[in-house]
């Protein structure tokens, strides 16, 4: 049985094992080691409610085999983007060029470096075993988030982000990249990926240049990959589609990804989940179902059967009432698979 | 003989002409004939103080007076900007760096900017094909200062001059192709026509506005910003020689540069000398005209006259002039003039002013 819970520090070397190929965007989970552990301290400290400033606040889950205790997949989500500082992104917008007198008309792209999406609940970090992307804990991974801000709603924004790893070419390169920040740092895009690793991505931000931008002045490959997921993304954008998530007028100012954005309280995992009062029991037919505990730093999700009836109870299977940490009378939180 | 003097209404047909033979670049010609027409009337108003100061453009004819053929022109603009909106880029430059990262990088930028608003500009200068010999070119060019130099008031201390810039055999402008293109879609030659024309608000309208930042351009681009044209190469020389700079600015189509100087620093106006003329039947000829050869001019503001003449009528505290220079200039007796030699060399009687 896989459920999802918040991630520790004894963590550390099953997260870092997660470290491979495409899976893990690189620059919102560092792979160095400090870095990553001060991370998951952050992490405990935010699930816990002791964190100083409440902007701080950080949480990561992982993706536990129950049977085994290995750790199959990461994600996160920050509470409000930026933690005090700006949060970069570019907005698009576009720039109309017209004379009446000559009879020229044009439209023009033009990218504004903006801070509007700070403060934002932001998805994050999201990694997970390659054989599991096609099962059902794909979803139990990225939604279990959900799940968590629904039942605390006040913690987070009510806007929720999420950047969308952009289009690389097949040496891995960024041709957003190369067209714009390339030419003001002298270097490449896993270099700048990796600062934004080990620094923050505040911190190579402001380095960017501060002028917008005419998308017509960049390379043709730039152009081409404004706004556009990466193809390893496809899973996760399908998901976050289905929660409510749009594409937005947000990209990245590292690889023109796109930013998909949704009001916390339409994401449908969000708005169409329960609360009830369980019963336990031996077997229990009906629908898959996310369900979730109520709790904060003892936080559970898994996947379990539910039959939902119009009672004030739910009858809850025994083994997933005890890998949830709840007993008869305890709540849980539970939506649609 | 060729003499200097204010355009005349009589000179449209020959300008027109030259507008056609101008081609692509010279802009303050335009091949249109109302428009041509309204500069003439404007340079005329100019010269008989018909018309504001800060719109005054002063268009002066070079004339071969054994021909009376108009040989060229050239003009001064009393104040760039004011009755439409002058623009260029300025050069700049944006710092990006960091101590952590080990990064520090320099990033030309240009800004769009009407900095140049308001000061004087030499422009317009055009010889025809046949007379583009000897120090024609010189002359026309440089007789402006004596301009200046006796109408100082009537100009602003920067006086600026743009110039040509890059293009290749076609007319085509790698500048205008990385940028002016992608925002105006239009040829350059349209562009160049409709400034020439001086319908400027398309500018306005369809110009970029942010700073650009030049890596953006496309090399070709980059190569040509602040480069002239080749066939402006000479003139920028001999505004160099002149004590002209260039000065950061650049044109916003075809990126030539503009070269710029105070008006009392320029060297023909600081070494030009105010004498009495005397008559000299015997007065001597110039010899060779690279060498000794000085302007002349009436000091007059509505008649202005230059000749040139041989640097040995020069002396002390006059001039000698032949009666045909004396005509040339129509000089009345008892009046001064001004002088001052071509050439950036040595001027005896600097200190004499």
């Amino acid at each position: 049985m896989y459920i999802v819970r918040p991630a520790t520090i004894m963590d550390l070397p099953g997260i870092e094992r997660l470290h491979t190929g495409y899976e893990v965007r690189v620059t919102t989970l560092p792979s160095d080691r400090d870095k990553l552990s001060e991370l998951l301290h952050n992490s405990t400290e935010s699930f816990q409610g002791d964190i100083e400033n409440p902007h701080d606040a950080s949480l990561i889950f992982v993706l536990e085999n129950t049977d085994t205790g290995a750790i199959a997949g990461v994600s996160g989500i920050d509470a409000y983007a930026g933690s005090g500082y700006p949060f970069f992104n570019y907005r698009i917008e576009e720039l109309i060029h017209a004379s009446h007198h000559l009879g020229i008309h044009t439209s023009t792209s033009i990218l504004y470096l903006s801070h509007e999406l700070t403060g934002s609940s932001v998805m994050r970090s999201f990694a997970i075993q390659p054989e599991l992307r096609n099962t059902p804990y794909f979803a139990l991974l990225s939604r279990a988030r959900f799940m968590y801000m629904a039942q605390n709603p006040d913690s987070f924004s009510e806007r929720t982000v999420t950047e969308i790893q952009g289009l690389l070419d097949d040496a891995g390169d960024s041709p957003f990249w190369n067209s714009i920040g390339r030419n003001f740092f002298d270097i490449d895009f896993a270099t700048a990926d990796y600062y934004v690793g080990v620094k923050s991505k505040t911190f190579i931000a402001e380095l960017m240049p501060q002028h917008p931008i005419y998308v017509n002045l960049l390379s043709e490959a730039a152009q081409q990959a404004l706004n556009k997921a990466h193809p390893v993304t496809e899973a996760t954008c399908q998901l976050l589609f289905r929660e409510g998530f749009d594409k937005s007028r947000y990209i990245d100012i590292f690889d023109g990804g796109p930013v998909l954005m949704c009001p916390t309280k339409n994401i449908q995992t969000i708005a169409n989940s329960k609360v009830k009062e369980i019963t336990t029991s031996k077997l229990v037919g009906g629908l898959k179902y996310l369900i979730s505990n109520n709790h904060n730093s003892a936080f559970r999700c898994a996947i379990g059967n539910l039959v939902d009836g119009i009672g004030d109870h739910i009858r809850l299977e025994n083994k997933v009432a005890e890998r949830l940490q709840v007993t008869n009378g305890d709540f849980i939180r539970y939506s649609y698979l | 003989m060729f003499v200097i003097r204010p355009i005349e209404r009589r000179d449209l047909n020959d300008l027109f002409e030259m507008a056609e033979e101008s081609g692509v670049g010279v802009t303050s010609l335009p091949a249109n004939h109302a428009k041509m027409d309204l500069k003439i009337t404007r340079a005329l108003k100019s010269f008989t103080d018909d018309i504001e100061q800060k719109n005054a453009l002063y268009l002066f004819a070079l004339e071969d007076r054994t021909t009376g053929k108009l040989a060229g022109v050239s003009a001064i603009e009393s104040a760039i900007g004011n009755q439409d909106v002058w623009y260029n880029y300025r050069i700049g430059n944006s710092v990006h760096a960091s101590q952590e990262l080990g990064v520090h990088k320099q990033t030309k930028t240009l800004f769009l900017s009407n900095d140049l608003t308001g000061a004087s500009e030499v422009c317009t200068l055009f010889l025809r094909e046949p007379f583009r010999q000897g120090v024609n070119g010189r002359f026309l060019s440089k007789q402006r200062y004596l301009f200046l130099a006796d109408f100082q008031e009537r100009f602003n201390e920067r006086v600026i001059a743009e110039m040509r810039g890059y293009s290749d055999d076609k007319g085509m402008s790698p500048f205008w192709e990385g940028l002016g293109r992608k925002f105006f879609h239009m040829e350059f030659k349209e562009a160049d026509y409709l400034t020439g024309l001086g319908d400027k608000w398309f500018i306005a309208e369809l110009m970029p506005k942010y700073p650009i930042y030049v890596p953006f351009l496309s090399q070709s681009a980059q190569d040509v910003i602040g480069k002239v044209h080749e066939n402006t190469e000479p003139a920028l020389a001999l505004l160099k020689q002149e004590g002209f700079r260039l000065n950061g600015y650049i044109d916003i189509f075809d990126a030539g540069p503009t070269a710029e100087c105070r008006l009392p620093d320029i060297r023909a106006v600081r070494e030009s000398v105010v004498l009495d003329w005397v008559l000299d039947p015997d007065r001597v000829e110039i010899e060779d005209p690279r060498v000794d050869v000085w302007m002349v001019s009436n000091r007059k503001f509505k008649d202005y006259r230059v000749i040139l003449l041989s640097g040995s009528n020069v002396n002390e505290d006059s001039i000698h002039l032949s009666a045909e220079d004396i005509e040339a200039l129509a000089l009345e007796p008892n009046s001064t003039v001004r002088a001052v030699s071509m050439r950036p060399a040595t001027n005896p009687f600097r200190s004499k002013k």
